[in-house]
């Protein structure tokens, strides 16, 4: 019975150490991700003006992985998501404490989901293909896309 | 010294049972689903929170379980039913002396087996009253584990005094409350403590109770409040953030747990407690051997929450295999650590 304890302790103690390095891993990788998206934040916050801090972060956009976030924020003051939205994609490297503002759009007062065809006011290579075009626009909002730009 | 370790574990508890609830929602979610039957006539066992959308109850219970109806045992659903009558802050009270009584019960017990199995019992009473998952987490969620791990503690200590059928009762009634205590009975039953032809005593009293219970919670709920599998299997699908399958597929570059890591995740389960049935029958002590049983179940479930991992910890303490202590507490620390790491980097 020794014999099968000993080999149960070194699976044991495998198994712990395989499950200590998933955990070290996944705080490094949330640590730093979670830096990543203070960087964005400190990035919509200077590219805007405003130093609101109900921002929304949607950080799946561009692909899981990709570590391209869309950061959204009200345009002017009121309650989360109240007013015109400005979303910024934001990605690359991080110099002076932000990145790139890659693009952008705008979305509707009161509305909560990010959607394609919320999207208006579009700007910068990151919106290409993401945003209505002007059919999809105008069968959503009975006008082009372009004619509700910078609201 | 065991003045002091027991006046150290009651203060802890006294401070958390007066303090406002911590960490989680689940209590609303116990009072929900007591209310809905109680006060509203719906049966939580098919309807989720979202029935009760005029309820005081209901703007508290957590977003993602609105629409899910509930996966605890009709004992619990029937003991939580008087406190639905009490309103919001009385059941929210109620629901805070349960999980109180629950916790000195299970204290209680564990000191008392820990003494009659021969080991340090103040260290007992202090390795699970004085741990920070049982007394924030647990005791401070009102998390109805609690309930479970008593009735748990009473089969243990059912079976010290010979009382095999009153064991195997326990463990069914605290499996109907919360599943998954139902994996001590096995073990139990496969002890090598006494001639094989006393063994079957675990096994009729489990049955009595399961009759009586599941003939009580069939006339209170119908065939839904009988189901415990579904709802098993319904919780095993989710993931959570913390869970460690959620870690190891992050470790080997995945984004997530996906589907077919639900069926291994199973089948290394099935293989660890038939290894461990074996042990059992080979005269392994049965008590660690369930302990290492609820260990593997917390570590392979893809939706692990803080009060999961409390389950093996009352056995651990009262074993003489301190292999599983040591593990349980080493699980226990890596999450809290990967709990607590967006602390390191807070999002603002």
């Amino acid at each position: 019975m020794s014999r099968l304890r000993l080999i149960e302790t070194t699976i044991l103690i495998l198994f712990g150490l395989l499950l200590a390095g998933a955990t070290v891993n996944d705080v490094v990788r949330q640590t730093h991700t979670n830096q990543r998206l203070i960087d964005d934040l400190r990035t919509w916050r200077a590219y805007t003006g405003h130093d609101y801090h109900n921002l929304s972060i949607e950080q799946t956009l561009f692909g899981e992985r990709s570590q391209r976030e869309v950061v959204c924020g009200n345009t002017s003051p009121g309650p989360p998501k109240a007013r015109v939205q400005l979303c910024l994609a934001i990605w690359g490297p991080v110099v002076g404490g932000r990145r790139v503002v890659h693009g952008g759009w705008y979305l509707p007062p009161s509305t909560e989901e990010d959607l394609r065809r919320h999207r208006y006011g579009c700007f910068g290579p990151a919106s290409s293909g993401i945003c209505p075009t002007a059919a999809e626009a105008a069968a959503e909002h009975g006008s082009p896309s372009s004619s509700r730009a910078g609201a | 010294m065991s003045r002091w370790a027991i006046g150290l574990v009651a203060l802890l508890n006294l401070i958390v049972f007066a303090g406002p609830i911590l960490i989680s929602t689940d209590v609303f979610s116990y009072l929900a689903y007591a209310r809905m039957g109680i006060v509203h006539g719906i049966n939580p066992y098919t309807h989720g929170p979202v029935a009760i959308v005029g309820d005081p109850v209901f703007h508290y219970v957590g977003h993602n379980w609105l629409r899910v109806d509930t996966a605890y045992g009709p004992i619990y659903t029937l003991l939580s039913y008087p406190l639905g009558l009490l309103g919001l802050v009385g059941g929210l009270w109620g629901m805070k002396v349960y999980a109180l009584l629950a916790s000195t019960a299970t204290l209680t017990l564990t000191w008392h087996v820990a003494r009659r199995r021969g080991h340090d019992r103040v260290f007992a009473l202090l390795a699970v009253g004085a741990n920070p998952l049982y007394v924030i987490y647990g005791l401070g969620g009102a998390h109805n584990d609690l309930i479970m791990l008593a009735l748990m503690m009473a089969a243990v200590a059912f079976t010290l005094s010979d009382r095999d059928a009153a064991a195997g009762a326990a463990v069914v009634v605290g499996a109907l409350v919360k599943a998954t205590v139902a994996v001590l009975l096995p073990f139990m039953i496969l002890a090598r403590r006494r001639p094989i032809r006393d063994r079957p005593a675990a096994v009729y009293g489990a049955l009595a109770a399961l009759f009586l219970c599941a003939l009580a919670g069939f006339l209170a709920f119908g065939i839904h409040g009988i189901d415990v599998v579904s709802a098993l299997n319904r919780d095993s699908a989710f993931v959570s953030t913390d869970s460690f399958p959620n870690e190891l597929a992050h470790l080997f570059g995945k984004p997530g747990v996906f589907p077919i890591d639900h069926d291994l995740l199973k089948i290394a389960l099935v293989l660890i407690i038939l290894h461990l049935l074996w042990r059992t029958y080979r005269g392994y002590d049965w008590v660690a051997a369930s302990g290492w049983a609820l260990l593997a179940i917390s570590v392979t479930s893809t939706w692990l929450l803080a009060w999961y991992i409390l389950w093996p910890l009352p056995l651990a303490v009262v074993t003489r295999d301190r292999r599983l202590l040591l593990a349980t507490l080493f699980v226990q620390a890596l999450f809290l650590a990967h709990q607590t790491s967006p602390l390191f980097a807070p999002v603002s």
